[in-house]
């Protein structure tokens, strides 16, 4: 068995950044997120937000991997999050569904606002084969590196969204972007707060990636 | 956004994020609460607001994807899982209150 943990401190507030993460799929650092599905959802009667997602990743085996085991190098992901908006912490914890005598990979990483107002990432991850024949330790291994390179690919990406969000609460001005093209509602109806200029910030992001056709 | 695992729910996953995006951002930062009891108010208002305009189309794309999960027997996979190695709760929440809930 691994065991991993690192912590890394994000400028932004803590809602921002929590925001850039849930909206992280799809973006360029994460080409490999194949599907992602929201399967269960609930609002606690202390007011946290309880979400259960099931992405599907592409996955690569490594070369020295014996051949014929392992159909498919895809791999249905299961994510269970916890946002508490009062608290100010999101919980998210993340493990493979198959292939797991090959490698189980499970991710445990918080948010957590800081009193400075930044926001702290800590990252868990637990990484464990049964897969024997000689391998394991060799399998945990490039378990390991492949999950430290991606999570610096994962920050990329959230960083990259946190820009994007950022530069688009500074310009109140609409992308051209008809907030209502799905018969859903713009993101203004929501304001709860008026002091702040960011209405409708997701509904604009949306379309930086998804250009009307 | 990503897409679904079933080509058929994308639209309605499409129209369920764009909805759920736009609520989220603004439960996110909730306006500053301090007692149980403004902050139980506030989680009610937000479920209310969040029935009112994404309820129905989170339950059609809930259902599509529930279908969609049997279909492709993901539902054993993910009791399976649950099962061999059950989720763990996820911890209570940290300890910021210790006045007594009144609701």
């Amino acid at each position: 068995m691994k065991f991993f943990s690192q912590s890394f401190l994000y400028d932004d507030p803590w809602p921002i950044v929590s925001l850039a993460f849930f909206l992280r799929y799809p973006n360029p650092y994460a080409a490999h997120v194949i599907s992602c599905d929201v399967i269960s959802r609930n609002q606690t009667s202390s007011g946290s937000l309880l979400t259960t997602r099931l992405i599907l990743k592409r996955g690569a085996m490594p070369r020295w991997f014996p051949k014929g085991i392992v159909s498919r190098a895809e791999s249905w992901v299961i994510e269970e999050s916890e946002v508490d908006p009062h608290g100010m912490v999101v919980r998210c914890r993340t493990k493979n569904l198959d292939h797991v005598k090959v490698m189980q990979v499970e991710e445990a990483v918080e948010f957590r606002q800081t009193p400075e107002g930044k926001t702290l990432q800590h990252t868990e991850a637990r990484i464990v084969s049964g897969f024997g024949w000689g391998l394991t330790k060799r399998i945990e291994n490039h378990g390991l590196t492949r999950f430290k390179a991606n999570l610096q690919r994962s920050r990329e990406g959230v960083s990259l969204i946190l820009s994007l969000l950022r530069q688009s609460r500074l310009q109140p001005i609409t992308l051209g972007a008809p907030t209502s093209v799905l018969g859903t509602p713009s993101a203004g109806d929501f304001s709860n707060d008026t002091s702040q200029p960011k209405n409708g910030t997701w509904t604009k992001l949306r379309y930086w990636f998804q250009p009307p056709s | 956004m990503a897409n679904s695992l079933s080509a058929e729910c994308t639209p309605l996953k499409e129209k369920y994020d764009t909805c759920f995006n736009a609520w989220f951002e603004g439960y996110l930062e909730p306006a500053v609460a301090a007692s149980s009891s403004e902050r139980a108010a506030y989680s009610k208002q937000k479920a209310d607001e969040f029935e009112a305009k994404c309820g129905k189309v989170w339950q059609q794309y809930r259902e599509c994807i529930q279908r969609a999960v049997k279909e492709k027997g993901l539902d054993k996979l993910l009791q399976q899982a649950r099962e061999e190695n059950p989720l763990k709760e996820p911890p209570p929440p940290p300890v910021v209150q210790t006045f007594k809930k009144t609701s």
